[in-house]
């Protein structure tokens, strides 16, 4: 897996770099600008929107978090999504090595019908999960979204570890069994280890869509104090509709963590989906 | 300590708490996050309640208005709904729906005005506390105006002719004739043409319009709306108005980049009388009022929009409804009444005494008691009357499209009758 | 893959229940016990908070549901939903935003893929940026995007002047003409970089034999590119054309945060549309709602099955 060297033939290497220059512009810079804004109290935004920060008011950042409770809606999206996602990743590999590793009658139909609810647009679910929620007094519950929210993550969870733990050579198993272990344990002793590129994978994913949810959320939420980050960014925007540093400030705040994470994470993300790339 | 000390002190608090055990929290939902005095006002009322009535605590929150009411919505069916909630009489369903309880058995009923109470009555009872009522005003820049050229007469009111020189005045000395932004709010776009339409009409015949009775190709809307049609081409609203929220409206009129007129319900106080620093208007600002011009063949020219806008309900599976009936009757006092409009400047469903009103902003109630006086009031604003479709359309088309200058005379009737008009 | 085993393991094999065929027991099927402790957690959340909700709603759409009353109407809802002018304008928008916009999302990813691959500098610091905007919710990108597309000083109008270009300017979230556009754009703004990066996983996975064939033929980039990359890829390619179909037939969050559906429903997919009647308008009735769900979920199934059809999906392997 070597990457090519040489500088396409096509462009030249000056038009290549300005295209690339452009483009990281145009995805960068919105957030930059963001970023200058949120050290800027809203008298000088309006003065001057693309001004230098000067001075760099770094308290509207306490205040922010603060005096909006942004502790709050943090707190409620981390325990909601980390919970969401370590089931849904648990019962989805259960299920995927199940599907992907064992021969038995509608193993190919179950694995139709757990993956083709990837196309259910969410308003198919959604008026109903709502009148179910309310049935069973789960309505408004930070648990009733980690429930709804581990079936929404679970197809694709299912398509993308079913897709890798196929490609395990079955060897691994036989020897497995030959050596006396049960069913269960080949799952954790083997599955589990040699998949973890694809479960890396998977997780990251999952936790991305989740942490950013906003129609289920919204709809199956009201209580202000079990609002979850995005309702709370968007409620926040509600409060200081004219404070375009503070809502700038607020936007940092849910965004940096996510950034921090994944540059962090990036390499196992990207070796992940390189592996999961084999043909 | 030991077992049985413990034992004797655990006992000792229990039946101390006993009667402290009794208080119940009610949830409360207001709307006005990002309006001071109002937020204050509520605030300083929850508070006094909470003082006086130890066995009520209450849980109090502000919310946006585009969220409270799907939130509302979505609440009201599941029965966890807040016990009391903000809610303004453009939603006749959740009354339908049987989520209200009505509140003859809880305020004193002579602490509201009579013309605000039909707001709120359904089937003689009446369902919710008007704390906020509004007329329809249009505020303007007195300077600005003086400046392009445009003399403003004392009875306040233009004539038609004179309002569309004032846009072309406005427009070629560079300044927004109008400011108006409809970003997020369904019905501010529509204050000109309707207003206009009320004083040409007449209100018995506004009224059918507002019933669907009355076609919007009636020769004599279709005139006035292709006067706003011709202001609308002349450049009279802001190029940002589509997207332009209620809030930055207010900023475009008082702050920057500066407007002649801004067609506004009198809650603009709200926003106006904040700190400059918050996006308040500034201190020397020349504010004027002046009435909606005259139409020419007008039958009501002294005719003007009176509403009821935000007011507070009672949920009625609420399972706290002695606390929170207490509260709304705490709230509903002709003294509560007078320190709305002192503190909010702005009117109130509640009855006031106007001898007691000590407002800081004498000048600005003067001029708007003058263009309160002499005036025949209609009731209810095209969304209050408007249901389903017909307020779908409105809010797209004549909020929105109309104005922005998107769609023609003929079309817009046209889209509004198959909507609205009975058929 | 043959399995052999010695007859000392056969009697092992034989009691975890396997089905013996001629001494050789196969591990790949095990006993149904096992399979359930693997398959029933997942099938119990899918039955229950998957499937169940959607059977619930198709029955719904066959009612009027008034607060706690339901009033069978039998198909008076779906004949409403012909008639219904709004909601063909949702569908004729959610169609051009599904079939239009993924060319854009796969086109953009596959060259900053190819760009990456090709060996720029920084390339990972590159790789860290193009991929951010998928990370943001998409309440962060609205409000971004707001910001850009405003008319007195956002960035668009603001560049725009700046080079002259004033008759350009326009209200970009408030003229129908526009507006859709508009929000595609912030949209594939938002997962280029997610594109990207299965690109460049898959590209990176090509065998590098026929690449340095190519090489040794001195193929040209252009030529590299139509005849060996792409031809190459098109599993990829077209698995992420379907993925991003499904995702913009569901879209909702951006439109509603930007526009509402507006102006003057510019931008009304079908997804707001359903929001709006459930959960806006002056009535409580969920059931014309649950129909145009329904009659949605019908379509999405039907254009996903002509999609594979068309990519003829055997063709087409996971990545």
């Amino acid at each position: 897996m070597q990457a090519h060297r040489q500088m396409p033939r096509l462009f030249g290497r000056g038009a290549l770099a300005l295209v690339i220059g452009a483009y990281t512009v145009y995805t960068l810079g919105p957030f930059l600008w963001l970023a200058t804004m949120s050290v800027r109290n809203t008298g000088e935004i309006s003065a001057d929107h693309y001004a230098w920060p000067n001075p760099w008011r770094w308290e509207q950042f306490r205040v922010a978090w603060v005096d909006s409770d942004f502790a709050t809606y943090f707190w409620n999206s981390a325990l909601v999504v980390v919970t969401a996602v370590a089931v849904v990743t648990l019962v989805g590999a259960a299920a995927a090595h199940a599907l992907a590793r064992y021969r038995f009658r509608g193993n190919r139909v179950i694995y139709g019908i757990l993956f083709s609810s990837i196309i259910f647009p969410p308003q198919i679910t959604l008026i109903s999960l709502y009148q179910i929620l309310v049935d069973y007094n789960l309505y408004n519950s930070l648990l009733g979204l980690t429930l709804v929210y581990i079936s929404l993550q679970l197809p694709l969870t299912v398509y993308l570890l079913e897709g890798f733990f196929a490609r395990i050579p079955q060897d691994l198993f036989d020897a497995a069994k030959m050596d006396g272990y049960g069913d269960i344990e080949i799952f954790r002793r083997i599955v589990l280890p040699i998949g973890m590129p694809a479960i890396a994978t998977t997780l990251i994913l999952n936790f991305i869509q989740l942490w950013n949810e906003f129609l289920f959320a919204v709809v199956l939420i009201t209580d202000p104090e079990k609002r979850t980050l995005p309702i709370g960014i968007r409620a926040f925007m509600g409060d200081h509709f004219q404070d375009i540093g503070m809502i700038a400030a607020g936007v940092m705040i849910s965004v940096i963590p996510v950034i921090l994470a994944y540059a962090f994470f990036s390499e196992k993300l990207i070796r992940g989906m390189t592996a999961g790339a084999v043909k | 300590m030991t077992v049985r000390a413990s034992l004797n002190a655990a006992l000792f608090v229990v039946a101390m708490g006993g009667t402290a055990q009794a208080q119940s929290q009610i949830t409360m939902w207001s709307n006005w996050p990002d309006e001071p005095a109002k937020k204050d006002w509520v605030s300083a009322r929850v508070k006094e309640f909470e003082e006086v009535n130890k066995q009520c605590s209450v849980k109090l929150s502000f919310i946006p208005k585009a969220d409270i009411y799907t939130q509302a919505k979505s609440a009201v069916r599941t029965g966890q709904a807040p016990d009391i909630f903000y809610m303004e009489p453009d939603q006749p369903e959740f009354l339908a729906g049987g989520f209200l309880e009505p509140l003859d058995g809880y305020i004193d009923l002579k602490g509201l005005e009579d013309w605000a109470k039909p707001a709120w009555t359904s089937k003689g009872k009446v369902y919710g506390v008007p704390v906020e009522a509004y007329t329809v005003e249009l505020y303007y820049n007195k300077e600005l105006v003086k400046k392009v050229g445009v003399e403003v007469p004392a009875s306040a009111q233009l004539t038609q002719a004179q309002f569309a020189d004032l846009v072309k005045k406005g427009v070629a000395a560079g300044i927004t004739p109008v400011s108006q932004g409809v970003g997020d709010r369904p019905f501010p776009g529509g204050f000109l043409l309707y207003e206009s339409l009320l004083r040409r009409l007449g209100a018995e015949d506004y009224g059918k319009l507002m019933a669907g009775e009355l076609s919007y190709k009636d020769p004599r809307i279709v005139e006035v709306m292709s006067w706003v049609k011709e202001l609308v081409d002349a450049g009279a609203y802001p190029k940002s108005f589509a997207t332009l929220k209620l809030g930055e409206s207010h900023y475009y009129f008082y702050q920057k980049p500066g407007a002649l007129t801004f067609p506004d319900p009198s809650w603009f106080t709200g926003r106006a009388f904040a700190p400059p620093e918050s996006g308040g208007m500034p201190t020397d600002f020349p504010l004027g009022i002046m009435q909606f011009p005259a139409m020419d063949k007008g039958t009501c020219p002294s005719c003007k929009t009176l509403a009821v806008a935000g007011s507070y309900v009672l949920y009625s599976r609420s399972k706290n409804k002695d606390c929170a009936g207490a509260l709304l009757k705490s709230m509903a006092t002709v003294e509560n009444g007078t320190k709305w409009m002192e503190q909010v400047s702005l009117q109130t469903g509640l009855k006031s005494d106007p001898n007691k009103i000590n407002s800081p902003r004498e000048a600005y109630f003067k001029e708007l008691n003058a263009r309160n006086t002499g005036v025949k009031y209609f009731f209810g604003t095209p969304l209050f009357h408007y249901r389903a479709k017909c307020a779908e359309t409105y809010t797209q088309v004549m909020n929105n499209a109309f104005p922005a200058g998107l769609i023609s005379v003929s079309d817009a009737a046209e889209k509004m009758d198959a909507a609205c008009l009975k058929k | 893959m043959t399995v052999q085993m010695t007859s000392a393991e056969a009697p092992a094999a034989r009691a975890s229940g396997a089905p013996l065929a001629s001494g050789f027991s196969d591990p790949r099927r095990t006993s149904v016990p096992v399979l359930l402790v693997f398959l029933l957690p997942a099938l119990l959340v899918y039955a229950g908070l998957t499937a169940y909700p959607a059977f619930r709603t198709i029955y719904d759409s066959f009612f009027t549901i008034e607060g706690l009353e339901r009033i069978p109407v039998g198909l008076s809802n779906y004949a409403a939903l012909l008639q219904d002018e709004t909601f063909w304008v949702a569908v004729r928008n959610t169609f051009i935003w599904s079939f239009v916009a993924p060319c854009l999302d796969v086109a953009t990813g596959l060259l900053l893929a190819l760009a990456l691959y090709a060996g720029v500098p920084f390339a990972r610091f590159l790789r860290i940026a193009w991929f951010t905007p998928v990370l943001l919710s998409y309440v962060v990108v609205a409000i971004l995007w707001m910001w850009i597309y405003n008319y007195d000083w956002g960035v668009v109008n603001v560049a725009l002047r700046a080079v002259g270009l004033d008759g350009w300017t326009r209200s970009w979230l408030g003229d129908p003409n526009f507006a859709l556009a508009s929000v595609i754009v912030t949209h594939a703004w938002k997962w280029a970089g997610f594109n990207m990066v299965v690109c460049l996983a898959a590209i990176h996975s090509l065998p590098s034999e026929v690449l340095e064939a190519a090489e040794l033929d001195n193929c040209g980039w252009g030529a590299k590119l139509r005849h060996i990359i792409v031809p190459m890829l098109k599993p990829t390619l077209l698995n992420l054309y379907v993925l991003a179909f499904i995702g913009k037939m569901k879209v909702f969050d951006l439109v509603w945060i930007m526009t509402g559906g507006g102006p003057l429903w510019a931008t009304e997919t079908v997804s707001t549309y359903v929001y709006k009647r459930a959960f806006n308008w002056n009535t409580f009735d969920l059931g014309y709602p649950s129909a145009i769900a329904t009659v949605w979920f019908g379509v999405v199934c039907a254009a996903v099955i002509l999609l594979n059809k068309a990519f003829k999906s055997k063709d087409r392997l996971e990545y």
